[in-house]
């Protein structure tokens, strides 16, 4: 009797036909419907794919200014970090470094000296980090700073010279040519005071280091701090293609092997990345919401639709229709409409992020120079992902058919005999 | 012969706020298999009450009603709409046919939720049923597309596609000119005499009245004749 498991219900087939004529029956009534669906998916689809963007884009400011894919430090560094201890250096000789390198998945390291100091135009005095860079060698295997160097020109060796963050200078007002003094207090106490000229101006984008870094030579770091040949960390970039997972953890090996301590960028960047988690938690929810707000229309034009159709529903249960086959087929007509509002929305909204993944949106023009909390700069590039576009359409259609519960619920109550009494 | 359905002293009153309203007071009727029955009496006599208790569509608050042998009390609203499915045809006033279907859509329905799932099998059914009722050829016509009387013939064919015991009609004839109601009479006596399905309709037609083999005429709740007109005047 497998076929009376099926009794007092339609099929899915039936179902869906049923449900798409009786939305072409009040054609205005569901195009409106649909077409305000179809706004808030698309503004749910944008947003999402802009705030992937941003992610995205701060995440490689992140790794291509700041922190690498990973940095090796000294025992014990790692949770002093916030004062820039000099007393947990490590070696920057070359031999750790190609034992490093020599990790599947490492592409390139440089060895970096951070530290705290105060830099004067000679009125002014601003506490700043400092940090010696490898310049002859490999930082810029690691890192892309000269392709932040926005006026002037990279460091060299040879020349004592620091590169400056955008807004910094701005700050202390000066530019290309004019000399700064830096002064630091050296690995043994004493303070050290040098003068440099500034040879280039950085714009990364990145707040923390356009308005409070300064970079300089590693030897003359060194020099300075009377800290001959030391770092106090190396920096470490895998290659593109590389699993990060797996390759941080041959680092990790290969660096305790070495008595140092390696961490990922994810792990350096952690409270960054709980604050972007936070935002999108809080984001996600307001879009939700907002969706779920925008799909009230839903309700309206099931229960009205279900209103009009009283005695239909009172004929279908005469016929042998459940309760739970009413409820469905209402169910089956919200979830349509989602269906197609979602459909139409989201490919707008995947055109207009296909184009802006392209050509960028322009942030400046919005908000000039102010900090937006990401780590981004100029244009805004939205993330094209074909994933996070089905969820959406899928999720229009999921609180669609959650909108449509109430009145398919109310209508799968009806008495059939008062339904059929209905005029 | 087995009954169609059988009422024993069957009451039902409905609740107006704090008063209690009986519409069918103690009425006790066989109705026997093959039946062509009117039930007629004026508005508020009870007979929509009598169809709908007959329909299973209600269940009475006193006495016992039988369809096919089996008692409709106690039956929950899903046991009752799959006992519909499965027993009882309708065919209503206003036709009700689903207006987004064609006339084979529509007769269709009853075997889906019947649960046949044999596409071959419910296409052959639809088919010749709606041949049966003189609609061969306006099977893919929406109800929009039809005349009235064309309406009622896809909702009888609509009724026995399912091969029911009992078809119940409430007042089948009432938006129909006197002619089309004549035909309609006649294809349901026709029908009713091919495959033995037993009618009941509630009216107030005389049309329809001079139909019936068997007339139940109520008043206040209560049957108030019984007559039968066996080879009656239905064969014109």
């Amino acid at each position: 009797m497998s076929t009376e498991a099926r009794a007092g219900r339609l099929g899915p087939f039936t179902l869906g036909r049923l449900a798409w004529r009786n939305l072409r029956r009040n054609r205005r009534r569901t195009w409106i419907t649909a077409v305000t669906v179809a706004v808030a998916v698309l503004l749910l689809q944008f947003a999402m794919a802009l705030m992937m963007g941003v992610e995205r884009q701060s995440f490689d400011n992140l790794i291509n200014y700041q922190t690498g894919h990973a940095k090796v430090f000294a025992n014990g560094y790692y949770a002093a970090r916030e004062d820039l201890p000099l007393d947990r250096g490590i070696a920057a000789a070359e031999t750790l470094q190609v034992r490093l390198r020599a990790v599947p998945g490492v592409l390139a390291t440089a060895a970096r000296l951070t530290f705290q100091a105060q830099l004067s135009n000679g009125s002014d005095q601003l506490p700043c980090v400092g940090i010696g860079i490898d310049v002859g060698g490999s930082d810029a295997d690691v890192f892309r700073i000269p392709q932040a160097v926005t006026d002037g020109v990279y460091l060299e060796p040879d020349r004592l010279g620091m590169l400056i963050g955008g807004g910094l200078a701005e700050v202390l007002g000066v530019g290309l040519g004019d000399w700064l003094t830096v002064l630091a207090k050296t690995r043994n106490g004493a303070f050290e005071a040098v003068d440099l000229e500034v040879v280039g101006v950085l714009g990364t984008g990145n707040p923390a280091i356009d308005r409070g870094t300064f970079l300089v030579p590693l030897v003359l770091a060194q020099t300075m701090l009377a800290m001959p040949g030391a770092a106090t960390e190396i920096a470490v970039r895998f290659r593109p293609a590389a699993r990060e997972g797996a390759t941080l953890g041959r680092l990790r090996g290969a660096a305790a092997e070495a008595g140092l301590d390696a961490r990922g960028w994810r792990e350096v960047e952690s409270d960054f990345l709980a604050l972007v988690s936070a935002k999108r938690t809080g984001r996600t929810v307001a879009l939700v919401v907002f969706l779920t707000v925008a799909l009230v229309g839903v309700t309206n034009t099931i229960l009205m639709a279900a209103f009009e159709r009283t005695r239909e529903i009172g004929m279908l249960m005469a016929l042998g229709l459940r309760g739970a086959g009413v409820r469905r087929l209402f169910l089956a007509e919200g979830a349509l409409l989602g269906l197609l509002g979602g459909a139409v929305g989201t490919l707008v909204g995947a055109a207009l992020i296909a184009w802006l993944a392209v050509s960028g949106l322009d942030i400046a023009s919005f908000y000039g120079d102010m900090d937006i909390g990401y780590p981004v700069q100029d244009r805004i590039y939205t993330a094209f992902d074909a994933g996070a576009l089905l969820f959406g359409w899928l999720l229009a259609v999921a609180l669609a058919a959650l909108a449509s519960l109430y009145p398919a619920a109310r209508a799968s109550r009806l008495d059939p005999v008062e339904a059929l009494r209905h005029v | 012969m087995t009954a169609a359905a059988r009422l024993t002293d069957v009451r039902k009153t409905y609740r107006v706020g704090s008063l209690e309203v009986p519409a069918v007071r103690g009425v006790s009727l066989e109705i026997e298999a093959g039946a062509f029955m009117a039930i007629a009496g004026p508005s508020g006599s009870g007979k929509t009450t009598l169809l709908n208790l007959l329909g299973a569509l209600d269940t009475p608050t006193g006495g016992a009603v039988e369809i096919a042998e089996r008692p409709t009390a106690g039956l929950s609203a899903r046991d009752l709409a799959d006992f519909r499915g499965a027993h009882l045809g309708f065919v209503f006033q206003t036709f009700n046919l689903i207006p987004v279907l064609t006339a084979r859509e529509n007769v269709e329905l009853p075997l889906q939720l019947q649960g046949v799932g044999d596409r071959a099998e419910r296409r052959e059914r639809v088919e010749r049923v709606l041949t049966d009722v003189g609609l061969a050829d306006l099977m893919d016509r929406r109800p929009t597309e039809l005349s009235g009387g064309q309406q009622q013939r896809v909702a009888i064919a609509r009724a026995l596609v399912k091969r029911p015991t009992l078809v119940l009609a409430d007042e089948p004839t009432a938006n129909l000119d006197s002619a089309t109601a004549g035909e309609i009479m006649a294809l349901m006596r026709g029908m009713n005499e091919r495959l033995g399905t037993s009618f009941v309709f509630s009216t107030h037609d005389p049309l329809v009245m001079e139909h019936a083999r068997r007339l139940v005429r109520l008043h206040d709740g209560l049957v108030k004749s019984d007559e039968r007109r066996d080879g009656g005047s239905g064969v014109h």
